[in-house]
């Protein structure tokens, strides 16, 4: 699945790499994340552990931001996160 | 924040509690007594179990000093008492408490040293809620570095229950000179009441150990109530040390709190005055009762005002004419 514009990719200031770490770390620390960012700002999360998938993508919407793109390469997903509010 | 600088001997005052007998409960054929944990150095009765989880730790070579971080998830008493006692041992401690939590206590934490993480319950809504939240997160954290970090858990450490089958059983054994009947605590990890009760019943095997629960949706820190709570797994393992139960409502427990400064000029947490209370309600003809009272009421200042106890001039009023407040080491 890819379908970032390109304008993102180049907003993407920080990468979070949570590789290596159970859930739910790697939520706990894309919050963390996310709220030291400015509005607008994108973050690229890297996690291996599987549970992550949903995690991270349901506290995304469930606060208000956007996933702008979930992929899976070898073991890791890459998560795109827009600070929306 | 500063950090506090704590003195080291602060560890060499952890238990020899205070026993105190309360006279508004006291009769011709039943006497009444408060052991006030509030007296051990970070000002609550997790100190025991904090220093002996800790230096059982050490002992097994689970610790490296400047090197292992403490990890522990817990809402209270016992993220005080880690931090303070693990600080002066030499080891970083990190706590990780539901965002919920009272800022009083997070104050505390912080100022004593420790990192903090706090939890929101929508961060992993399958593991639950408020401290299912923290304990998740904690056990993420350590187990994806177990080189670095140690958890304690109090609700499955042998520790947290040897720290008072040695001293405070024994302790209330010697200054009610072996004639204690009964024995009155709330019940939160089960440390403290099976190993007392173990203790105890092993001199006496007629004592009768009677736990205390809040109601269910209470406002009572540090107690669990077991039909809405798990038990946990220190507790399930002595479940049988406790012979009869008693539930206190939030209403008599915050009415206990008032009582007690009235009668006895104590200032006591709710926890405590659930206990009272509890010892007030339960029939006894005859015999010496011990209570826990596991820490005072100086944290609890915004909770009562919230729930009408005292407003917060009747708040600091009240402490000038306490009597039996400790020394504790964060308010120096």
């Amino acid at each position: 699945m890819t379908n970032r514009p390109l304008e993102n990719m180049s907003a993407t200031t920080k990468v979070l790499d949570a590789r290596g770490l159970f859930c739910p770390e790697p939520v706990f620390r894309t919050k963390i994340e996310v709220e030291r960012m400015q509005v607008g700002e994108t973050l690229t999360v890297l996690a291996d552990d599987p549970n992550a998938e949903e995690d991270v993508s349901r506290w995304v919407k469930r606060n208000g931001h956007e996933l702008l793109s979930l992929e899976k390469k070898d073991s890791a997903l890459e998560f795109q996160i827009k600070k929306v509010k | 924040m500063a950090k506090v600088v704590l003195d080291a001997g602060a560890l060499d005052r952890v238990g020899n509690t205070p026993l105190i007998k309360l006279d508004s409960l006291s009769n011709d054929k039943v006497q009444y007594f408060a052991k006030l944990e509030s007296h051990n150095p970070f000002g609550s009765v997790k100190d025991r179990a904090a220093y002996w989880m800790i230096k059982d730790a050490e002992e097994k070579g689970k610790l490296k000093k400047n090197h292992t971080i403490i990890i522990e998830p817990t809402s209270g008493n016992t993220g005080i008492a880690l931090t303070g006692i693990a600080s002066l041992l030499g080891y970083e401690v990190e706590i990780v408490i539901p965002e919920k939590a009272s800022e009083e206590t997070k104050k505390i934490i912080a100022k004593l040293g420790a990192k903090l993480y706090e939890t929101s319950d929508d961060l992993c809504p399958k593991v639950g809620a408020g401290t299912d939240q923290s304990i998740a997160l904690a056990t993420s954290i350590a187990s994806s570095r177990p080189d670095k970090y140690y958890s304690p858990n109090q609700y499955a450490n042998e520790a947290n229950f040897l720290g008072h089958y040695k001293g405070t059983g024994p302790e209330i054994w010697k200054q009610t000179e072996g004639k204690v009947t009964h024995f009155f605590t709330g019940v939160g990890t089960g440390g403290t009441v099976t190993g007392i009760s173990t203790f105890l019943k092993e001199q006496n095997p007629k004592l009768k150990t009677i736990g205390v629960q809040p109601q269910q949706n209470h406002l009572i820190q540090g107690l669990r109530n077991f039909e809405e709570s798990a038990k946990p797994d220190l507790f399930i393992r002595r479940e049988k040390s406790v012979d009869d139960w008693i539930t206190i409502n939030n209403e008599t427990a915050f009415a206990a709190v008032k009582e007690l400064f009235q009668k006895e000029s104590l200032m006591v947490s709710p926890s405590s005055a659930t206990v009272y209370a509890a010892m007030k309600k339960y029939p006894i003809q005859e015999g010496i009762v011990v209570g826990i009272f596991a820490d005072d009421g100086r944290k609890f200042k915004s909770l009562y005002a919230q729930q009408k106890v005292f407003t917060e001039e009747e708040f600091d009023a009240n402490l000038k004419q306490a009597k039996h407040l400790s020394k504790i080491v964060y308010l120096d």
